[in-house]
């Protein structure tokens, strides 16, 4: 039995930037801040799964559209996804009669 | 394209109103209606609305042009006298008749052709970026939710249905058969627009059943009460039992009280993915309300014979 070794797809720094639309500089301040989460590949340099492009996607629309700062948005994502977390759990919760 | 509401109007401001109750009212919607934070499909209208509204009466130069020229003010050219715009504007008006709620009196008439193709989304650069902020290109757009309540027998069945988003968005819709509770459905693409050609986000259509008089619905699993006269529940019996796939039969083995749950494998609700759920009938006897004669004779002939007690403390 053989197995094809599947590359995962994983996006370096700079196609991750341009991806996204934003400056590698501050992809690297987002990680900094801990709003972005990256792995480091073999060689130790910062790599973004696709999953991450949306994320950079809401920290964009948050920041444009509210004004808030980096360092704030890191709370605001936090406390959104428990909201999505709760209301999900209260969803599921069968309705008692 | 609907009438466009009154900037002011929008803000919940009044005309006079200063520069720092127009903020605070923006502050206070953008907050609400932030695509991130509401994922009500018709908030992100709103949101547009709000902050094109907040952009123009921010700056009292363009406040002040909206207030003499309307929506149009922006194909009015600089030096145009606000009484003579509006002269030229009841006159178009009156020449065109019932041509079109708004856009009668163009530009041409102030001898500015060419400005009618100018689209407001261009000059203030979309949602996003536009208010001065550096471009850095596309934004993708945010993913919305939207309750949708069906019958059990809704999804039961599955199929193909309308519905109205909030914002008076229409869609029609594939339901997979077996959808539960609390289930997600993904639209991909159908959610909040991106900015500067980003990729729309993705619409979730979070199901609930609504409340069945005869069923009641735990996961994939149905539960419906089945009456009984007291004589089936006593001998045994064969009877129908309603379920959203159609009429079943259900065996009721003798001496069965009211409480008894019998099982009825697979009868629940599909699952796409593995073993259906079952369906619970709960045993109910009922008696007649009004017994004729004869029943009431057999019933008393039954009391008599009978010993059994059912409070019997052994």
């Amino acid at each position: 039995m053989t197995y094809a070794l599947v590359r995962p797809v994983r996006l370096d720094l700079n196609s991750y930037a341009r991806a996204t639309g934003l400056h590698p500089e501050v992809v690297r301040r987002l990680v900094v801040l801990g709003l972005l989460e990256p792995v480091r590949d073999a060689r130790g340099e910062l790599c973004f799964s696709p999953a991450q492009v949306a994320v950079a996607a809401r920290i964009r629309r948050l920041h444009d559209g509210l004004s808030i700062n980096y360092a704030a948005i890191g709370l605001v994502i936090d406390l959104l996804d428990r909201i999505d977390t709760l209301e999900a759990a209260l969803r599921t919760a069968a309705p008692r009669h | 394209m609907a009438p466009r509401r009154d900037f002011y109007e929008v803000l919940g401001v009044d005309r006079n109103a200063d520069q720092d109750e127009i903020q605070r009212a923006y502050r206070k919607l953008v907050r609400a209606y932030h695509p991130d934070v509401n994922k009500d499909p018709g908030a992100e209208d709103t949101f547009k609305e709000v902050s094109e509204a907040y952009s123009v009466l921010s700056d009292p130069e363009t406040r002040r042009r909206y207030d003499a020229f309307g929506h149009d003010f922006r194909q009015v050219p600089p030096d145009v006298d606000p009484a003579q715009w509006a002269r030229a504007r009841a006159g178009a008006g009156a020449r065109a008749g019932a041509g079109g709620p708004r856009g009668s009196a163009r530009a041409e008439d102030f001898g500015f052709g060419g400005a009618e193709g100018v689209d407001l989304e261009d000059l203030l650069g979309g949602m996003f970026g536009g208010r001065g902020r550096r471009r850095w290109g596309p934004v993708p757009g945010a993913d919305q939710e939207a309750e949708l309540t069906l019958t059990v027998e809704e999804a039961y069945h599955g199929g193909r249905r309308a519905i109205t988003l909030s914002g008076g968005r229409r869609l029609d819709v594939t339901i997979p058969a077996g959808v539960t509770n609390g289930q997600r459905i993904r639209l991909a693409g159908q959610g909040g627009q991106g900015a500067e050609g980003g990729s729309p986000g993705d619409l979730y259509l979070i199901v609930r059943i609504a409340d069945h008089a005869r069923y009641r619905v735990e996961g994939r699993d149905l539960h419906t009460s089945l009456p009984l006269a007291p004589w089936e529940a006593a001998l045994g019996a064969t009877v129908a039992v309603d379920t959203p796939g159609g009429e079943a039969k259900v065996k009721v083995p003798p001496g069965s009280s009211t409480g008894r749950r019998l099982r009825l494998r697979g009868r629940g609700m599909p699952n796409p993915r593995g073993t259906a759920g079952d369906l619970f009938a709960e045993v109910r006897i009922m008696v007649p309300q009004r017994p004729t004669d004869e029943e009431r004779r057999l019933f008393e002939q039954l009391a008599a014979a009978s010993r059994f007690d059912p409070r019997g403390r052994s």
